[in-house]
């Protein structure tokens, strides 16, 4: 195969001025926010072993990026910062100061198998509150992502919220065995309704059963849960009770009408063993971003405690903010090579009160008309006149 | 009210699709497939139509330019889609299945099988443990036997008629197919309300 001259791996992308502008709007707003919450700033490699992170991620192992180094180990681009930073915490370092609350801005890497044109590295932001296993670091992530949201001026945000504990207990609760349980959550990942009431007609034989089965799937109140929940199960209870004081608190902080309670919503990550989030936003087709606690993945590092977070695509947040006009006044100095000192002096000059200048020397410059089209200003110390 | 944009499929679903959403009381202009327009507004509604190729129609809903659509079964399995299946709309009913000349065996070592549907395909010689080769075609999928291309093909069978015209029999039954309703993902929670009605609508 011969590589033409401007060709790039497939899913990676050059990112022009005007996007990197936006981008570094978005994080600096973002960062700035998450700095408010408590939060501290983090960044973990770019390679990492596959044994370790690769494996534990919860993304396909068809969609990671595998290399060999030197010794012959398998090493992955990092495919997802949720992992790496559950590393990080359960390492010697900062397991003493549990609570601890984590941000990242970061770029990671996944493999597109369709359609060469979508990104095959994204950046993502997002946090981690790593040694917290209440309900209210559930609360303070979702404000917190909701808060971003608000920062980057992304109207109409609306936000699901289930449950996947909960909802396993409630289908363990029909006495299903767990093979059909674990069919029927796969037909909820992908909301395909078709699929998941065909399945409960050919495989539940109870009338009643069946139409109970069917409903999980149209919940969207929180007060809908409770026909499913077995108020003599203290597990079921006491996490229902949970989900319920979560509500008071978003409910608290304006987001009732933003929030829709759909105990049906989960999540084809395993790791996730509580409440999960997803995120969406007028403006873009796909998810903004999601979240949910993920004390299974702690585990997996040999540490007991509570973690829960979430992420969000920079690229989708990029489509649902609103588009910015701002054009920042930019200068140009033509000069010529007697006025060399002085232009540079000029510049100078102009910087300090803030402007910002761009310094060309003008025979350089081959079309000088479209050139100085570029800019807001034109000064000419090259013997012209200023046109 | 905001506008839902519905991406239809043209051709033969569209009319049955059309229908059922008149018969679910759905206050929508008389004819709309004999204009060349691809885009038909039914503002007493607030419906936005976009009209497609049938292959297309998961890939407006997939990217959130349609906010549902109505898709065939075919599709959807060929493409894998991120969409939300709603409603099996029980219209354009076939099936997919394997034909080829009657009498004739596969080749033991690799046979060729023609095909619109590669994926379909490929997943069920897969999941019997054959090994194929897998020829795409975009259409006159009858002929490939015909003239030699390939032993088998996989193709939509709704009465039989086009096989039998071809001299072609039918060898194993693959998936039922009918048109579903799906939706973006995103749309499905940003317009839940105007969809559950549409689907609740529907389902009667």
């Amino acid at each position: 195969m011969t590589i033409q001259m401007f060709e790039k791996p497939l899913g990676m992308r050059d990112d022009f001025p005007s996007i990197v502008k936006r981008k570094s709007k978005l994080s600096k707003v973002g960062i700035k926010i998450m700095e408010q919450f408590g939060y501290e700033m983090l960044q973990t490699p770019s390679l990492e072993y596959y044994e370790t992170i690769g494996k534990i991620s919860a993304i396909a192992d068809n969609q990671l990026f595998k290399l060999l180094d030197n010794q012959g180990q398998t090493l992955v681009l990092r495919p997802d910062m949720t992992s790496p930073i559950a590393r990080v915490a359960a390492s010697k370092l900062l397991k003493e100061k549990m609570p601890v609350r984590l941000g990242y801005y970061s770029n990671v890497f996944r493999a597109q198998l369709r359609e060469g044109g979508r990104p095959a590295e994204f950046e993502q932001i997002g946090v981690e509150l790593i040694g917290d296993e209440s309900l209210y670091a559930d609360a303070e992530v979702i404000l917190l992502a909701t808060e971003i949201l608000r920062g980057l001026k992304v109207e109409s945000g609306r936000i699901v919220i289930g449950h996947t504990q909960l909802l396993q207990e409630v289908l363990r609760g029909y006495g299903l065995d767990a093979a059909l349980a674990e069919k029927l959550r796969a037909e909820m990942v992908a909301k395909n309704k078709v699929a998941y009431e065909n399945m409960v007609d050919t495989l539940v034989d109870d009338a009643e059963t069946k139409s109970s089965l069917k409903m999980i799937m149209n919940t969207t109140r929180l007060e809908d849960w409770e026909q499913w929940i077995d108020q003599t199960d203290p597990v079921q209870r006491s996490l229902y009770e949970d989900i319920r004081k979560l509500k008071t608190i978003l409910d608290r902080n304006g987001l009732a009408d933003f929030v829709t309670y759909d105990l049906s919503f989960t999540s084809h990550m395993t790791y996730y063993t509580g409440m999960v989030f997803e995120i969406y936003g007028e403006g873009s087709g796909f998810p903004l971003g999601n979240g949910g606690r993920y004390d299974g993945l702690m585990k997996q590092f040999g540490l007991h405690v509570g973690a829960t977070g979430f992420s969000l695509r920079v690229d989708r947040l990029l489509e649902a903010m609103p588009a910015e006009q701002e054009n920042p006044e930019q200068t140009l100095i033509l000069y010529n090579e007697k006025n060399e000192e002085n232009a540079h002096k000029e510049a100078e000059k102009l910087r300090t009160a803030g402007t910002r200048v761009t310094l060309q020397f003008a025979p350089a410059v081959k079309a000088q008309e479209e050139f100085s089209s570029l800019f807001s200003k034109v000064i000419r110390m090259d013997g012209e006149n200023n046109g | 009210m905001d506008k839902l944009t519905i991406a239809m499929p043209k051709g033969r679903i569209f009319e049955e699709a059309y229908e059922l959403l008149v018969k679910a009381g759905f206050d929508l202009p008389e004819e709309l497939d004999d204009s060349r327009k691809l885009i038909v507004e039914a503002p007493n509604e607030g419906f936005r139509f976009i009209l497609s190729k049938p292959m297309d129609v998961p890939v407006y809903v997939e990217h959130g330019v349609a906010d549902i659509g109505i898709a065939g079964k075919d599709v959807l399995l060929e493409q894998a889609r991120d969409i939300h299946e709603l409603l099996d709309l029980e219209i354009s009913r076939c099936y997919i299945a394997t034909a080829g000349l009657p009498d004739t065996a596969m080749d033991e070592m690799t046979p060729r099988i023609a095909t619109k549907y590669p994926d379909i395909a490929s997943q069920f010689f897969r999941s019997r443990g054959e090994q194929v080769e897998i020829i795409e075609l975009n259409g006159s999928i009858e002929l490939a036997p015909m003239i030699g291309l390939a032993e088998r093909i996989v193709d939509i069978v709704s009465t039989g008629k086009t096989l039998k015209e071809n001299g072609l029999v039918e060898y194993d039954k693959i998936v039922d197919i009918t048109s579903r309703l799906i939706a973006n993902p995103v749309s499905y929670r940003l317009k839940q309300k105007r969809i559950d009605e549409i689907v609740e609508r529907l389902r009667k």
